[in-house]
This record gives C-alpha cells, structure tokens and sequence, in this order.
C-alpha cells in the first residue's frame, strides 16, 4: 500500500522520466481521485449547454457524479448528483429539462439550484429534521470564462484566477472565431474510451513527436495528411519525400508552458492566403463584417494548435473541438469530444467542421484511432518491470522564457509540455486534500 | 427510424434486395473495401449516426458520414502498412437479415431497403458485438443496385466505443 508521503510521490517523477507506477498502480490512482480530481478545478461544460432555465447536463467530476443546471434566476449552478436522503443519483439523463429535479426513490425534490422543496409524507420526520440542512450540495468552488464553466470540489486552493487565468487567451482564441463571439455546444459529442490510464490522453494532445510515425496512415506518398480543414486543398506535410525524415515545418513548431501543468503548442500554417471554398469564404466575409477586415485576418491566422488546460480538458484549434477527459480506473478513460458550433458563422462552414471532425475525432476516425491503439499498447507495454521509468527527457534544458507570451517554450516535438504536468501532478499529489 | 413499417412494400420481390444487401456484408467480411466502395453511387453515403432517431448529419457529430471522398481516404488508410489500429487486423462476421423492402419509387427507380445487421468483430484478444436497424436507399442501375445512402442506426450508438477501425 502506497503511504501516501510527500516523499514516496517526489520518488516517482524524477527531472526527465516518471516512474512506471505513474500509470499503472490502483493507489495512485485513488489518491489522484483524491488530491488532483478532487480539488483542482476542472471542466463541467458550456453555459450553452444549459441555455434555457430548467436545462441540465449531467457529468462525472473524477468519479463524482454532478448536475450542471441553469437556475431560474439565470444562473448557471454545479451540484453533486446523489440525493441527500440516501443516495441515489438524482437526475439520470445525460442532459434534459426540468423545472424540479425529483430523486426517484422516495420523492425527495430539489430546485434546480439544490434547495430541497419537496419532501413526501413530512409528518415522518424526525424532529431534528430540517429541510433547508437537506439541499443538493454545490461544487464549493465555480467559475465561468466566456461560457467555459469549472469548478472545484474543495472549498480551498489555488483561485479561478490564478489557474485558469493565464489560458484565457487559448479559450479566446477559438471563441474569437464565432463572428458573433460566442461558442455553442449542440452538435451532439463523441465518445470514446480505451483500456489505458487517463493521463496517455492528456500527454498526447500536446505530442506533436507522435504525428508522423503514430499517424503514417493518414499521409499519402508525399508526405502530406489529408485535408482537414474546410477550404484546404491538401492537409499539412509532416514527413518529406524521401518518409525518412519528419518535415521541417513540423519539427519548427513550438510547444509552451505557463505552469499548472497547463501548456499548447503552435500551429503549422496549412493553405493559409490559398484556403477557399464557397463555405469557409462566406465565413471570412461574416466575419469580417462583425469584427472588421484586420481583426478577422488576425483572427483567421493561426497560432495554436492544441491547448491543454490541465487537468481534464483540451481546445484543439486544428478540428475544432473541446476534449474532456474522465477517468475511471487506473487502466480505463472515456474521453468526450465536443463539436463547437462558431454562433454567427454560416450553417455551410458549422456544418464541414462538424463532418471533418467525425473523421478526425470520432471512434471511428482517421487519426483518433491510431491514438488508441497507443493508449492501449502503452498500458500493456507499462506492465513489464524491465525499467520502471518512462522517458519524457526529450528536450531537458533547452527550455527558454518567451517573455512576449510570458511562459516557457521550447519545440514542439520535445517534451516539455509533459514534464509540467508531471510537475503539476507532484504539486497536487504532495499535498493531502 | 421510429417509422419503421413492420410490413413492406405489397407485390415486391424482396430477394434481389436481400441479395445485395448480403452481397454487400460478405465484401466487407473479406475485407474488400474498394469493391465495397464500388457498390456506392457517385452521390453516396455511408452514415452512422451517433444518437438514436439523428436527424441528419450536418448538425450532429456521427460515428461515420462519409461521401466518396472520404471513403476513398478511409480505404487508403485502411490498405496502408502502417495503421497501428489494424495491426493485426480485425475479423468481421456480418449477418443480415428481417430484410423488407420499405418503400419504392419506380419513376426514379430507387428503394428503401431496411435490415438489421448483427457484426461480431474480433481483434487483439476482444470480441465485440455490434448491432442494428440498417437502411439502404438503393438506386437501379441496370441489373443491379447502386447505394445512395446505406445508413446504420446501431442500438448502443451512443456509448463511448473503443476504436471503430472498419465499417459496419
């Protein structure tokens, strides 16, 4: 049994490798449930989710279930979803409509901001009994950043500011895409899940090494992807010609930091100035119309590719998406991903990012699948005792400020990126809750 | 496809249906996908919704909604060397069956065809079992059928899947 010393967690990452139990030891992954799901803010979902008072979405935080709810004064509230009388989950669809959430066991009924209203045969209780002690309990902790809402199951710790605050610019940089600045998550989600252990998820999503060898079978003959964005004639070149080599642009590309185990990298310019179709034009031109010429061109260029914001979600600016991640056993994650509907955008381009989406990121996708089938042999793979230690020292030392960005970078195809979050990981898991 | 008519369409032949409709199961049981492409119009589509009762694929995320094109890149990737996810590859049984012809339109020679479709796959030590209500929109060409759009509404569609490497 793990005992759960500062000491026994600093044994396990070391400066350019993390220890094998990392991945693979059920107490590990009881204490992260304990000191990293149960306490850092995490990703619950979109205010749009929630867009009419009464609408709910139903999450696991870690392996607690919650109720996103839109209260009736318009306020968007996080409960836990178990009934305070004994237990049952409360609300048990994965998303719906009500204006009181009713516990089907005995009756007990809940506003949609948690007050117990409702409780059947009153005579029966006891006479210490008081209703308004008998509320659905709400995250401790929860705040809201441009429709991104998260909470914080511990009443304590690290502020929204602080945490979220130096990856505002990421959620912005895919909100500012909707011509009307806003996000909208209604086209539905993909779901996945692999025997492997959540955090193979959450190291990937910033892995630009992986792509040329991990996703070979994407490339054609001369070394380019298949287009993935709407208006693209051709997707990016990640090997060269002779497929010994990975292409220059992409090993050019940068990955950054900026603490909190949070990191993105940077975009590999595409068709950028050649990208056009009768979808993605018309999208230029609204958006151009609602920001002005300057600001969409700015707006349209890219600069990040992937962003993680630790510990459960990511933006990917490629296919855009929002990915969250939930464990559920030290050997099994399901991963969601959301389609973002850019409000104001026209149906025609929502629509082509919703399609190539479903063939990068669905369970049946291009690119998603190969991922997979990593998460799966890396969990296999990690039960051999041959080494205890996983490599992640790609890069150690070549780390440099970017005192524009106010973080730290170095390549994309280094590790950095994986290294905070294992330093992030250690400060979490250091610390009893 | 909660319209599904129990009964089919009166005086119809339902056998050079069925008989496509296998013919197209056995060609991706043995894994030839080009030919299975083959079978598609030019204007076709393979779609697999990911909730039940989906309304169309241009406003929710799917499982698959393919055209040519992207079936064409499918089958790319599923003939390269190196798709991690299907080395080794996975078996496939199909069965088809309750086949009724549910609608036909003789001016343009095109039909609705629905099935339920049982596909056992095996792969990596996992055997997984998927199953559905398939529907066919088939177009006559000459003696044989063309698919406009051959879609697979599968009874745990939206479950969280380990990775789908080949078609239903």
């Amino acid at each position: 049994m793990l005992d759960r010393t500062r000491d026994e967690i600093s044994r396990l990452v070391e400066p350019g490798r993390v220890h094998r139990r990392v991945y693979t030891d059920p107490d590990i992954f009881e204490l992260e449930m304990e000191r990293i799901f149960g306490r850092a803010w995490l990703f619950v979902g979109h205010t749009s989710q929630v867009a009419k008072p009464g609408d709910y979405v139903t999450v696991d935080l870690g392996r607690k279930p919650v109720i996103m709810t839109r209260h009736h004064d318009g306020s968007v509230r996080v409960l836990l979803n178990r009934c305070t009388h004994r237990g049952a989950k409360v609300a048990n669809e994965r998303c719906g409509h009500a204006s009181r959430l009713v516990c089907l066991y005995h009756g007990w009924t809940f506003d949609t901001d948690g007050t117990l209203i409702g409780v059947p045969v009153p005579e029966g209780a006891s006479e210490s009994f008081r209703k308004e002690e008998f509320g659905l309990a709400r995250a401790p902790r929860v705040g809201e950043y441009r429709g991104f809402v998260f909470a914080s199951l511990a009443a304590n710790g690290s502020s929204f500011e602080d945490h979220i605050g130096p990856m505002k610019r990421n959620i912005d940089d895919l909100v500012d895409r909707a011509p009307d600045g806003e996000l909208a998550f209604d086209a539905g989600m993909h779901r996945y899940a692999y025997d492997g252990n959540w955090k193979l998820q959450i190291e990937n999503v910033l892995d630009s090494y992986h792509v040329p060898f991990g996703h070979a079978s994407t490339v054609n003959k001369d070394g380019v992807q298949f287009a993935r964005r709407e208006g693209d004639q051709k997707g990016a070149k990640v090997v060269e010609a002779d497929k010994k080599s990975t292409a220059a642009s992409w090993k050019d590309r940068k990955s950054y930091t900026v603490g909190n185990g949070h990191g993105w990298t940077s975009n590999t310019s595409l068709d950028e100035g050649k990208r056009s179709s009768p979808a993605f034009d018309e999208y230029k031109r609204v958006l151009a119309e609602k920001v002005g010429a300057a600001r969409a061109e700015a707006i349209l260029t890219p600069r990040l590719h992937n962003s993680l914001i630790y510990p459960n979600m990511s933006i990917m600016g490629l296919n855009i998406h929002v990915r969250v991640i939930r464990p559920i056993a030290v050997d099994r994650t399901e991963v969601n991903i959301f389609p973002v509907r850019l409000v104001g955008a026209p149906a025609a381009m929502n629509s082509a990012n919703i399609r190539l989406l479903n063939v990068t990121h669905s369970a049946a996708s291009f690119v998603q699948t190969d991922d997979l089938e990593a998460f799966a042999r890396s969990q296999k793979g990690l039960r051999s005792t041959a080494t205890d230690w996983v490599d992640i020292s790609r890069g150690l030392g070549a780390e440099e400020p970017d005192r524009e960005l106010n973080a730290t970078r170095e390549l994309a195809t280094h590790e950095m990126v994986v290294r905070a979050q294992y330093k992030a990981w250690a400060g979490y898991m250091r610390e009893a809750v | 496809m909660t319209d599904v008519p129990v009964g089919g369409v009166a005086g119809i032949d339902r056998r050079p249906f069925e008989d496509f409709i296998v013919h197209e199961a056995r060609l991706l049981d043995a894994r030839r996908f080009r030919d299975w492409m083959a079978l598609f119009a030019d204007d076709g589509t393979y779609w697999v919704p990911a909730v039940p009762d989906q309304a169309n694929p241009f406003d929710q995320a799917s499982l698959f909604y393919d055209d040519r094109d992207l079936m064409k890149t499918r089958i790319d990737r599923l003939e390269h060397p190196r798709i991690h996810v299907q080395t080794p590859p996975s078996r496939t049984a199909h069965l088809v069956g309750n086949v009724v012809v549910e609608a036909a339109d003789e001016a343009n020679r095109e039909y609705v065809v629905g099935s339920t479709v049982i596909m056992v796959e095996y792969r990596e030590d996992k055997q997984r079992l998927f199953a559905g209500r398939q529907r066919h929109r088939l177009r006559r060409d000459g003696a044989g059928f063309r698919i406009v759009q051959k879609r697979v509404d599968l009874i745990n569609c939206d479950a969280a899947f380990e990775a789908m490497a080949v078609p239903i």
